[in-house]
C-alpha cells in the first residue's frame, strides 16, 4: 500500500517544483539586468561593485533556493521526473527576458519554449499514471 | 575533437552527478517538515553524505569544465549540445537507480532535449 503516500507525493513534488522554477528564472534575470547595468568588462572594475550590490545578493540567493528545493524534492521523487519537469526553467528564462528584460526573442527560440513545455506536460502524465498505476495495484 | 571530449565529459559529469545527489537525498529520506531545527539536522545530515558530496564533486567538474571548452569553443555549439543531459541523466535513473521509464516519459524527455537545444541556438 505504498499508494496513498505517492499520490500525495506527486502533488508535494510539482508545489516544491514550481517556486523552484520561478525562482530559477527570477535570479537569472536579475542577475542579466544587475550586470548590464553595471556594464564593464574590467574585472578590478566589476568585481567590487558585483559584490556590493543587494540586487545581485538577492538574486543569487534565489538561485540558491532553487537548488535547495530542487535537493529536496530529490529526497523522495524519481530523477527521471524531475530533471525534465526543472527544464521548464529554460521556456521560463525565455519568457522572463522577453517580457522583463524586453530582449528580442526568435522564432526558433519560441518553437523550443513550446517543444520544452509539451515535454514538460507529458512528463507529468507519465508521472501521474504511474501513481494511478500503482493505485490499481 | 578537443571539444567533442570535453562535452562528452560535461554530459557525463553532469548525469553522474545527479545519480549522486539523488542517491544520497534519498539516503537521508523524505523532508517532509519545515521546522527549522530539524530542517538544519537534515541539513547537516546532507552535507555529511558521501553520495551527496560526490554528486557535489561531479558537479564541480561539469562547471569546471563548461567554463574550460567555453575558452575557445562558440557557446552557441557547447550549450545546445550539453541539453543531451537529459537523455543520460535519464539513462543513469533507468540502470542505477532503477527508476521504470514508460514510453509517454521517454517522449516527453526528447522533446525537452529538441526544445533545449533549439531555445540554446543563436
Amino acid at each position: 500500500m505504498a499508494s496513498t503516500p505517492r499520490r500525495a507525493s506527486l502533488k508535494k513534488t510539482i508545489a516544491i517544483l514550481i517556486p523552484a522554477v520561478f525562482a530559477q528564472a527570477a535570479g537569472n534575470v536579475l542577475l542579466s539586468m544587475r550586470m548590464k547595468q553595471i556594464g564593464t568588462s574590467q574585472l578590478f572594475v566589476l568585481v567590487p561593485r558585483a559584490v556590493e550590490s543587494p540586487t545581485l545578493w538577492f538574486g543569487t540567493a534565489l538561485l540558491i533556493v532553487s537548488f535547495l528545493l530542487f535537493l529536496t524534492a530529490l529526497s523522495w521523487a524519481d530523477l527521471s521526473f524531475v530533471v525534465p519537469a526543472v527544464s521548464m526553467e529554460v521556456a521560463m528564462n525565455v519568457i522572463f527576458a522577453h517580457h522583463f528584460l524586453h530582449e528580442v526573442v526568435s522564432l526558433t527560440r519560441w518553437s523550443g519554449v513550446l517543444l520544452i513545455s509539451i515535454g514538460v506536460l507529458l512528463i507529468l502524465r507519465s508521472e501521474s499514471q504511474k501513481v494511478q498505476g500503482i493505485q490499481e495495484l | 575533437m578537443k571539444t567533442v571530449v570535453l562535452i562528452a565529459m560535461i554530459v557525463l559529469a553532469d548525469s553522474t552527478g545527479d545519480v549522486f545527489l539523488t542517491r544520497g537525498m534519498k539516503q537521508v529520506g523524505e523532508i517532509s517538515t519545515l521546522h527549522p531545527r530539524t530542517l538544519l539536522a537534515i541539513g547537516r545530515k546532507v552535507i555529511t553524505n558521501k553520495s551527496f558530496l560526490s554528486g557535489i564533486f561531479f558537479m564541480a567538474v561539469t562547471f569546471f569544465s563548461f567554463v574550460i571548452v567555453l575558452s575557445w569553443a562558440d557557446l552557441s555549439f557547447v550549450f545546445p549540445a550539453r541539453s543531451l543531459i537529459y537523455v543520460t541523466s535519464t539513462f543513469g535513473a533507468k540502470w542505477i537507480l532503477k527508476e521504470t521509464i514508460s514510453f509517454q516519459r521517454w517522449g516527453g524527455i526528447l522533446l525537452v532535449c529538441l526544445g533545449v537545444a533549439l531555445v540554446s541556438l543563436p
